[in-house]
């Protein structure tokens, strides 16, 4: 039997050969070159963060201890890098661990919106928060009166950076990213935890949970189902167990994606900060960089891999701020007034449809009324908008919106015939006009046959047997009309 | 005997007729006969609670079997215990019992249970729910597996008593994600493993691991429950348990449940062709006395080998008793059945609506099918256990029970069904697994450190802990920092690592003869030889073509057709030696065996039409699909220069393959591991020796350490062969020892013995 180091050593051989291959693949030998051309872009400039905002954020310096406990991968001291960004480490009880603080003014820009207008804005959240922590049986809904309401000193705007994905036990947070607002100081507060390595973790949990205190709700993209979920399992692991009581959630991933998941091309904060919040984000590095770079970093001490994961992650914590402005000013209904409305029928649509869901039936009604009057391009919004109109008893509106439906989709070349049908069933009981509805009728059948010689499936079978049954009825009634006639 | 319907009143009635049937009497070689064994009781436990015993009284149960009771003292005297008994001897009280007796006097107690299979673990909580029921408890009990909806998930961790579970999903799920399960980890108490001897070989090894890193995490949360584990007869129940949990344990194996006369009948086909001692094809002969048992009433399981053979019995059957029963009443089960039409036949058969059912091994697990009254195996089931296992299907507490087993003309199956005493004789195939291969090992130290950082000083198997984690640390796996080491990869390791090797991943086939159905499912080692391009796939005895496979997709789709044949495919095997650990020769020089690491890869070539019945080719195909890898270890042997040189290729050619067939028959009996775990290949100008060879290999990544057991027995393995070619009384090779002369020539036998007697010397 040979050695074990030598078993572990061919075995070694072997995984190195399957990983070449892998890196054929493509995506991985970009992101290695992603990553070193992103890390020379971030250490040239530092204010080509800021530089668009109208004012910049200060560094703020705390109980810093330097020196004394590092055993940091530097050996003494903080890497320049760190130094540059102005990051300090804390000591605690449990250890210490390194944060950057940045203040920043009220009356700073981050796109389209300026942070002060939180204040104002976060209020109208309500009818979020109330559908996103509702009926969740945890004593943290009993022990707080629900619907509670939202005051923007006491969000927490949170985003973590972690090695890997999903929410497994191994799926380390290495940096914590929060910010809150106050207003009387008239700040608004960006801090970075970091762990320099794994075991700095529990010092830096218990600095989070101490800023817990007095927090309602966390304001988060996707971290309903990442952020906190992940935080939970890493408290567990650190010997905290769960009391019971936890803050509620504003989580913008689930609104985003009812607004916009048909117009953008991916719902991810990037691509809503650059086309719906008027975030310029320039160089950054993506998200799904920042493992590979603290692993770089924890491998060879060079703290200049992570000043583009400071930076994407601070950016990431100033947009939900902004997504809380543009939320908040959507509920109160500014769309239409101090704000454009949406360009695309599909997002008015969706906009529209998402605001009556959250109680702003009166500001959604004046979006509708833009959507359906003459002029708006017609796509697929129009079916669920006139199935709206039905629902509220506006027959005639519902059909002159299924009218333009059927031609859109007479003219396509695989068509839909849901109009028809609909448009047939309105001739017939509504309007009592059976020669019309059998017309729309035959119609759709002739759209359906169309499919079904491509394709066939139950459900089809099922539709085209329910039209030739309304064929046969409205046929009957017709003779039966012309015989009494 | 009912002379007008033929229907037996008794079993004992039918064996009686049975034995003056001539035409069968004849094909049997050996009669044994099982005497009826009454029930030992004890009654209840003092302490029992009062719930408890009314709850079992009310189902007809006023004692205990001794071993239940044995099993009780036992768990309550905080030992591991586990308990061996043959099918349908009341052993899930064993662990119910005290299980329940805890969590009535203590609910926050928790216990997780393990079975297999899905199947297993739902039958388990209508059983445990039942008993919860009839004491009027709130005993919340749960299924937690990949058909669980995610809105019940949360409720289970957080409230449910008894979780019950799989390994895999204890694995993938429950493990890298135990900070959900706090509640349950916190305060587990038992932890019940079912099934036991099916955890052997690779899956058992994988298993061992996970129940590691299962002791890891209770002792994180500071529970340490006690292991309860029942296991079916198998030859080392105690060392198995021991070595699969790698605690010290309480054997509990005095079967105190009662038990009907039981007769086992060897059947040997007959010789149709003397001199090329061929004789009738056993699934021919299967079907027949299985034909004849039902029409007398009695309710019977058929066992064949594999997922083809069920359905071609299942249509044969179906067929010859047609008029007698509809072809709902006789009813095929394998794995590839979909969990609802399994339910259904499991179902019929304790309600005795199904009259007949052909198997794969798939029911020899205890999964609840009632109890039957004879048992046919086509085939000897590979090992001594299942066959135990399978005929324990058939077997009631009162009557008598018959079982067949039915040889095939396979040199092991002759071999056995002409020594009886040999099987009779033998204790059960011992359970081996190898839990510190170092692939397996490596695999769960991944999944352990990303569950929880390891520390210095911690061990984890037998390997040196630390020079493994230094490795994971070199090649960035984890991260070490001051004595702990830290997961450090994004990727999330159980979704990479498979419990079961065999079954990774599954095809799915689709019906398109009447829009999209999808018929079931094929795990990716049948997919290449069972639903290549026109294949005719057989699924509850009704014929499907594929006529599409989509590989990268894993679907295949197939039409239902109507043929007389079916299909058979060919495998290209192809050998890689890739590393020498050991090296031997032989005194004389004239073999040279070696160990060490093997690739593999497979490739189908061909496929065959075979007519239906008949079993004649009528037409061949190609099949394209792409090759399949493994990465094992092997054992080999190889012969001289003058050993070779006396031969020309053909005759070495012909003595080598004659050795093979023997030897892939003597390998699994010195093993006591099913033949299915290791492979036999010879080549007469080997790549890696250049001379004529013969390898071994297992049949499962990595290796399980089989090969290198052969390669220490290599010459009391050799001697056996000598031995069993010698003794034989064919006239020149025959399918009992080194194969048919249709395979290995006419001068075969002789070649065969030729080499290893000139060999000999060496050998012996």
């Amino acid at each position: 039997m040979s050695s074990l180091r030598d078993r572990l050593d061919r075995l070694r051989a072997h995984s190195a050969s399957s990983k070449a291959d892998e890196s054929l693949g493509g995506a991985a030998a970009e992101a290695g070159n992603g990553v070193s051309s992103a890390g020379a872009v971030g250490s040239s400039s530092r204010s080509g963060a800021d530089a668009r905002g109208s004012a910049g954020p200060s560094a703020g310096r705390e109980r810093t201890t330097k020196d004394t406990e590092d055993k940091g991968i530097s050996g003494s001291g903080l890497h320049p890098a760190l130094a540059a960004l102005h990051v300090e480490e804390v000591a605690g009880e449990y250890g210490s661990f390194l944060r950057r603080r940045a203040v920043y003014p009220l009356e700073h820009r981050h796109g389209h919106y300026v942070l002060s207008e939180l204040i104002h804005c976060a209020r109208r959240l309500k009818p979020i928060a109330v559908r996103q922590n509702r009926k969740r049986g945890t004593p943290a809904a009993d022990a707080l009166p629900e619907p509670m309401d939202i005051e923007a000193q006491r969000l927490l705007f949170l985003d973590t950076e972690t090695t890997g994905l999903g929410v497994g036990s191994g799926n380390l947070p290495f940096m914590i990213g929060f910010g809150y607002a106050d207003g009387e100081a008239g700040t608004f507060t960006v801090e970075q935890l970091l762990i320099r390595h794994p075991g700095e973790e529990r010092a830096m949990l218990a600095y989070l949970l101490g800023k817990f205190a007095g927090v309602t709700h966390l304001v988060t993209y996707n971290g309903r189902s990442f952020d906190w979920p992940v935080l939970t399992s890493r408290f567990v692991l650190n010997g905290w167990r769960p009391s019971g009581v936890e803050p509620g959630h504003l989580d913008f991933l689930h609104p985003s994606r009812a607004l916009w998941k048909n117009t953008l091309p991916s719902c991810r904060l990037s691509r809503i900060e650059e086309d719906r919040l008027g975030i310029v984000r320039g160089e950054d590095v993506p998200g799904s960089l920042a493992p590979e770079l603290y692993m770089k970093y924890l491998s060879d001490g060079d703290a200049s891999h992570l000043r583009g994961v400071y930076i994407h992650n601070e950016r990431d914590i100033l947009t939900l701020a902004s997504l809380t402005v543009h939320f908040g000013g959507v509920l109160e209904g500014r769309l239409g007034a101090e704000w454009a409305l949406p360009e695309e029928p599909e997002e008015l649509f969706r906009t529209a449809a998402w605001l009556a869901d959250h109680g702003g039936e009166q500001h959604a009604e004046r979006l509708f009324a833009a959507l359906i009057a003459e002029g708006t391009p017609g796509g697929r919004w129009l079916l669920p908008a006139a199935a709206r109109l039905k629902r509220l008893g506006r027959h005639d509106e519902a059909a002159g919106l299924w009218e333009r439906a059927a031609r859109l989709a007479e003219s396509r070349l695989l068509p839909s015939a849901e109009a028809h049908i609909e448009l047939s069933m309105h001739y017939e009981h509504r309007r009592r006009e059976p020669g019309i509805a059998l017309d729309y009728a035959s119609r759709a059948l002739d759209l359906l046959q169309r499919r079904t010689s491509l394709r066939q499936s139950d459900r089809m079978r099922a539709e085209l047997d329910a039209i030739r049954h309304r064929l046969a009825r409205l046929r009957r009634k017709i003779e039966a009309t012309g015989r009494l006639g | 005997m009912n002379p007008l319907t033929g229907k037996a009143a008794t079993m004992e009635e039918w064996l009686e007729h049975l034995k003056l049937n001539r035409e069968i009497m004849e094909n049997v070689t050996y009669w044994h006969t099982q005497p009826a064994r009454p029930a030992r009781t004890a009654p209840f436990p003092p302490e029992l609670d009062p719930r408890l015993s009314a709850a079992l009284g009310a189902r007809g149960v006023a004692s205990l079997y001794t071993h239940q009771s044995a099993a009780f003292e036992a768990v309550r005297a905080g030992r591991h215990v586990v308990t061996v008994t043959p099918t349908a001897s009341g052993k899930t009280l064993c662990y119910n019992l005290p299980v329940l007796q805890r969590l009535l006097t203590d609910p926050s107690a928790r216990a997780l249970y393990l079975f297999p299979t899905k199947a297993l673990a739902q039958d388990q909580v209508a059983e445990l729910q039942e008993l919860a029921d009839a004491m009027k408890v709130d005993i919340k009990t749960h299924t937690y597996d990949g058909d669980t909806p995610p809105t019940v998930r949360q409720v289970i961790r957080n409230a449910g008593h008894i979780v019950v579970t799989n390994p895999d999903m204890l694995h993938s799920a429950i493990l890298p994600h135990h900070t959900k399960w706090v509640k349950l980890f916190e305060n587990l108490k038992y932890i019940v493993i079912d099934e036991l001897h099916a955890y052997r070989g690779v899956f058992g090894s994988h298993v061992a691991n996970v129940i590691r890193r299962l002791k890891r995490i209770c002792r994180f949360y500071g529970s340490a429950p006690q292991f309860l584990c029942a296991s079916a007869t198998i030859a080392n129940p105690r060392e198995h348990a021991e070595r699969l949990i790698e605690e010290s344990f309480a054997l509990v194996d005095d079967n105190g449940a009662p038990a009907g006369e039981k007769h086992l009948v060897f059947y040997n086909p007959p010789v149709v062709n003397r001199q090329l001692g061929i004789r009738r094809s056993s699934v021919l002969e299967s079907q027949k006395l299985a034909a004849l048992l039902l029409r007398s009433g009695i309710q019977t399981i058929v066992f064949a080998r594999s997922r083809v053979r069920v359905e071609i019995l299942l249509t044969y059957l179906q067929e010859l008793t047609k008029r007698e029963f509809g072809t709902k009443s006789i009813r095929g089960y394998r794995g590839g059945y979909l969990p609802k039409l399994r339910r259904e036949i499991e179902k019929g058969l304790r309600s005795g609506e199904i009259r007949g059912v052909v198997s794969t091994n798939a029911l020899e697990l205890g999964i609840d099918i009632g109890q039957l009254q004879a048992c046919v195996l086509n085939g000897y089931p590979g090992s001594i256990a299942s066959t135990w296992q399978q005929s324990g299907r058939a077997g009631r507490r009162h009557g008598s029970s018959v079982t067949f087993l039915v040889a095939s003309s396979n040199p092991l199956d002759q071999y056995l069904i002409q020594h009886p005493d040999y099987f009779l004789g033998r204790p059960p195939e011992e359970a081996r697994i190898h839990p510190d291969n170092l692939l397996i090992l490596l695999d769960h130290i991944k999944c352990a450190a990303y569950e929880l950082p390891f520390e210095a000083g911690d061990t984890f198997g037998g390997e040196k802990l630390v020079d493994l984690l230094e490795f994971l640390a070199e090649e960035k796996v984890l991260h070490e920092n001051a004595g702990r080491w830290y997961w450090m990869e994004q990727a999330f390791p159980a979704h990479g690592i498979s419990l079961r090797s065999a079954a990774q991943e599954n095809f799915v086939i689709i019906d398109m003869t009447e829009g999209h159905r999808v018929l079931g499912e094929v795990d990716r080692f049948g997919a290449p030889t069972l639903i290549h391009e026109e294949a005719i796939y057989l699924h509850e005895g009704v014929q499907y073509q594929v006529e599409k496979l989509d590989y990268p997709e894993k679907k295949a789709y197939v039409r239902e057709v109507n043929v007389d044949y079916f299909t058979d495919a060919s495998l290209a095997v192809e050998l890689k030696v890739l590393h020498v650990d050991k090296e031997r020769e032989s005194p004389g020089g004239a073999i040279v065996r070696q160990y060490g690491e093997l690739m593999v890869t497979a490739k189908p070539t061909i496929f065959k039409k075979m007519r239906l019945r008949t079993h004649e080719n009528i037409g061949s195909g190609p099949i394209h699909l792409p090759e399949e890898e493994l990465h094992t270890s092997g054992y080999w042997f190889s012969f001289s220069e003058e050993a070779a040189a006396v031969r020309s290729a053909n005759d070495m050619q012909s003595a080598l393959l004659g050795l093979a067939n023997v030897l892939v028959h003597l390998a699994p009996l010195h093993l006591m591991c099913d033949p299915m775990d290791i492979c036999v290949v010879p080549q007469v100008k080997a790549v890696h020796t250049k001379q004529p060879t013969i390898y071994f290999y297992d049949r499962y990544p990595g290796g399980i350490g089989l090969s290198q057991r052969l390669y220490e027995k290599h010459d009391e393995l050799l001697a056996e062969a000598g031995r069993l070619i010698e003794g034989c009384g064919c006239l020149s090779g025959c399918p009992a020892c080194v194969g048919p002369i249709e395979e290995v020539g006419l001068l075969g036998k002789d070649l065969a013995l030729g080499l290893l007697q000139r060999t000999a010397g060496a050998a012996g």
